[in-house]
C-alpha cells in the first residue's frame, strides 16, 4: 500500500512538473519553435542521406531499405523517451554539480534522482518521437512484421527498457561528476556510441561489435529487439539481453549515483 | 533540539602550481592535501533559539549549515536535529527543516513566483486549507502580494530574499536555516526580513540557525551567538556575554579648543601599547582614541588627554559589537568560551 502511495505521489509530482514545464515554454515562445523546427529538420535531413545511398545501393549486409528504415526508426524511440524525461542528467556532468547547484536537490524531500530528472521535460524529444513513430508506420507493413498481441507486448516491453539503456549509461557517466566535478565529455563519449545502433550490427568489425553488444550495449536499443521483429528469431537474447542489460545498467548508476551524493562537496558560496 | 558534537570536514584539494604549465602537471601528476574546513565544532541550541553563526569569511560556516541540512556528509563527529540525523534520513528529515543559502534561490527563475509556491505544496505534501492559512500568514510577514505574480527572474533582490524564505517555510519547519539572509540587501529590506524572521521565530516557536557578516543581524535577532574562524570554535555565548569578556575596548572622542595642541599629545610614547590596545585617529576636527580599558583605565586616559590639552567636548563609548569581533579576528588566537 505504501509502495503504492509512493508511486502515486511521483506520477503526481511528475505530472506537476510537467505542467510547469510547459508554462515555461510558452514564456519563450520563439526558442520553443525554433528548437522544434531544428529537431525535425535535423532527422528529415538523416532520412534524406539514407534514402540517398539506398537510391544507390539496394541492400546493406543482406537488409532491404525498408528493415533498415524500420531499424532506424526502433532506434529513435527509446532515445526520444529518454531525451524526453531525461535529459537533465546531462546538466549534473556540465554544471549542476560544478557550480553547487545540487544542493537544493538534497534539501527537498524527495529522491535526488527524481527530483533531478522531473524537472526537466524536453520537448525537443517530440522530433525524434514522430519521425520515429513515422518511420515504423511506413516500414511495418512493407517488411511482414507479424501483428500480434504477444508481438505488440514485446514490442512496448523492448522500448521500454530500451530506453533505460540510454537513461543508465547517462546515469552512471554524469554521477562520475560527483567525484571529478564535471563529466559531461565523458557522457558524451559513451552516448555518441548510440549512433552505431541505428544500422545493423552486421556492418561493423568485431572490436565496434563486441562495444556496442556487451560494453555500452546500445545495439540492444534498436538493432537487436528490432531484428527479433524482422526476423522473429531469437527471442530470449534479442529481448531478454535488452531487459538485462537495461536492468544491469540502471542498477549500476543508482549505486553510483548513491555512492556519489554522499560524496558530494557543494561548491563555496 | 540540535546537538552537534565534534563536527568535522575535510576536503581533499589539489594544489597547482600557478599557469597553465602548473595545470597541466597538475593534471599528470595531481598533488592532494587535505584541507579542514571544519574542526571538532560542538553546540547545542534549544528550541525556539535564534542562533547567530559568524565568523569571517572561509571560517566554516556554510560548511557547517551543509552539514546541518543534509547536503554534506560530516568526515568524522555528530550531528543530531528533532533527533534525527540529516545525512541518513534525508528524505524524512528535511521535511522539518526550511533553508535558504542567501547566495541561491529555490525559486523556479522562469515562472510566476505563485507557481513555486504551488509546486513546493505538492513536494512537501501540504494540504489545501493549511496551504491557505499559511499563504496567508507569509503574505503578511513578507509582502508578497505586489510580485507573487511576476516572473521570478523580474524579482529584485530584496523580493527574491524574501519569496526564498517564504518558500523555506510553507511547509511550517521546526528549524529554519538561513545563510546570509541578508546579504546585498539594503538597510530598509534588511529590516523588513529582519522583523520576519523575529515574526516567525516569536508566533510558531521555529528555531533559527543564520549565519551573517551583518553584525546588526545578531544584535537585532540573536539570544546567542557561535563564532567560528578556521574551521574551530571561538566563542559560544550570548550576545551581552560577548560585549563583557571581550568588551573592553573604549572609545574616547573628543573636539581640542586648539588644533595645534594635538601634537602635545603622544598616546603611543605614554601608554607604551600595541597597535591591538590603542590606535589613534585625527581627522582634523576631532579625534578618536581606541583603547583597552583593562591595559589602561579611562580615569588615567581622561586625566592625561585633559592635562595637555583643552577640549570643547569630550566623550567615552563602549565599543559596539562590531569593533569586538573585528578584534577577535585580527588577533586569531583561539579564545576558549
Amino acid at each position: 500500500m505504501n509502495l503504492l502511495r509512493k508511486i502515486h505521489r511521483m506520477f503526481k509530482l511528475h505530472r506537476i512538473f510537467i505542467k510547469q514545464d510547459l508554462k515555461k515554454l510558452m514564456e519563450y515562445k520563439i526558442d520553443f519553435l525554433t528548437g522544434a523546427i531544428g529537431m525535425l529538420l535535423t532527422q528529415a535531413i538523416n532520412i534524406f542521406f539514407l534514402s540517398v545511398i539506398f537510391a544507390r545501393i539496394p541492400s546493406l549486409e543482406g537488409y532491404s531499405f525498408e528493415q533498415i528504415i524500420f531499424i532506424y526508426g526502433f532506434a529513435l524511440l527509446p532515445k526520444a523517451i529518454d531525451h524526453l524525461f531525461f535529459d537533465n542528467l546531462w546538466a549534473i556532468g556540465h554544471f549542476i554539480i560544478r557550480k553547487g547547484d545540487f544542493d537544493k536537490y538534497l534539501t527537498r524531500p524527495v529522491s535526488t534522482l527524481f527530483a533531478v530528472t522531473v524537472e526537466k521535460f524536453q520537448v525537443d524529444a517530440f522530433g525524434e518521437l514522430v519521425v520515429g513513430i513515422m518511420l515504423l508506420g511506413y516500414s511495418i507493413p512493407r517488411i511482414g512484421v507479424n501483428i500480434n498481441f504477444i508481438n505488440v507486448i514485446l514490442f512496448i516491453v523492448s522500448i521500454f527498457f530500451a530506453t533505460f539503456i540510454y537513461t543508465g549509461v547517462k546515469l552512471i557517466t554524469s554521477a562520475i561528476a560527483f567525484w571529478t566535478k564535471r563529466s559531461g565529455n565523458i557522457t558524451y563519449m559513451f552516448y555518441m556510441i548510440n549512433d552505431f545502433a541505428k544500422y545493423p550490427t552486421t556492418i561493423y568489425n568485431r572490436l565496434v561489435r563486441t562495444v556496442i553488444t556487451y560494453i555500452v550495449p546500445f545495439a540492444f536499443t534498436a538493432f537487436f529487439p528490432a531484428s527479433y521483429f524482422i526476423t522473429g528469431g531469437n527471442p530470449w537474447f534479442n529481448i531478454g539481453g535488452t531487459v538485462l542489460m537495461s536492468a544491469v545498467l540502471m542498477v549500476l548508476g543508482i549505486f553510483v549515483w548513491n555512492k556519489g551524493v554522499s560524496a558530494y562537496e557543494s561548491a563555496g558560496s | 533540539m540540535i546537538y552537534v558534537e565534534n563536527l568535522k570536514k575535510e576536503f581533499k584539494k589539489t594544489i597547482k602550481d600557478p599557469g597553465l604549465k602548473g595545470s597541466i602537471k597538475s593534471f599528470f601528476k595531481p598533488k592532494n592535501e587535505i584541507i579542514t574546513a571544519v574542526n571538532d565544532i560542538s553546540f547545542h541550541v534549544p528550541k525556539g533559539e535564534i542562533l547567530g553563526f559568524i565568523g569571517p569569511n572561509g571560517a566554516g560556516k556554510s560548511t557547517v549549515i551543509k552539514m546541518l541540512t543534509g547536503i554534506l556528509t560530516p568526515t568524522s563527529g555528530k550531528c543530531e536535529i528533532n533527533g534525527q540525523i540529516p545525512y541518513k534520513n534525508r528524505k524524512n528529515y528535511v521535511k522539518e527543516i526550511g533553508v535558504v543559502f542567501g547566495q541561491r534561490t529555490q525559486l523556479w527563475w522562469d515562472l510566476a513566483l505563485r507557481e513555486t509556491y504551488t509546486v513546493l505544496k505538492e513536494i512537501y505534501e501540504v494540504d489545501d486549507e493549511n496551504y491557505k492559512k499559511r499563504m496567508a500568514f507569509l503574505n503578511e510577514a513578507l509582502e508578497l502580494e505586489d510580485f507573487i505574480t511576476s516572473p521570478v527572474r523580474t524579482l529584485s533582490l530584496g523580493q527574491r530574499m524574501r519569496a526564498d524564505i517564504a518558500a523555506s517555510l510553507l511547509h511550517s519547519p521546526k528549524v529554519l536555516f538561513l545563510d546570509e539572509p541578508t546579504i546585498g540587501l539594503d538597510v530598509v529590506v534588511k529590516d523588513n526580513i529582519r522583523k520576519a524572521i523575529k515574526a516567525i521565530n516569536e508566533e510558531e516557536n521555529t528555531t533559527v540557525i543564520l549565519t551573517t557578516h551583518d553584525l546588526q543581524d545578531v544584535e537585532n535577532l540573536c539570544n546567542r551567538i557561535v563564532m567560528i574562524d578556521k574551521g574551530l570554535k571561538v566563542f559560544d555565548g550570548e550576545v551581552s556575554d560577548l560585549k563583557r569578556r571581550f568588551g573592553q575596548a573604549r572609545e574616547l572622542n573628543f573636539v581640542p579648543e586648539n588644533a595645534e595642541s594635538i601634537n602635545d599629545l603622544d598616546y603611543k610614547n605614554e601608554f607604551l601599547l600595541n597597535e591591538d590596545d590603542l590606535s589613534v585617529e585625527n581627522n582634523g576636527v576631532s579625534v578618536t582614541v581606541r583603547f583597552n580599558s583593562d591595559m589602561v583605565s579611562v580615569e588615567k586616559m581622561l586625566n592625561y588627554t585633559l592635562s595637555k590639552t583643552h577640549v570643547k567636548d569630550i566623550n567615552v563609548t563602549d565599543a559596539d559589537i562590531e569593533e569586538i569581533i573585528k578584534g577577535i579576528y585580527r588577533s586569531e588566537v583561539s579564545l576558549d568560551a
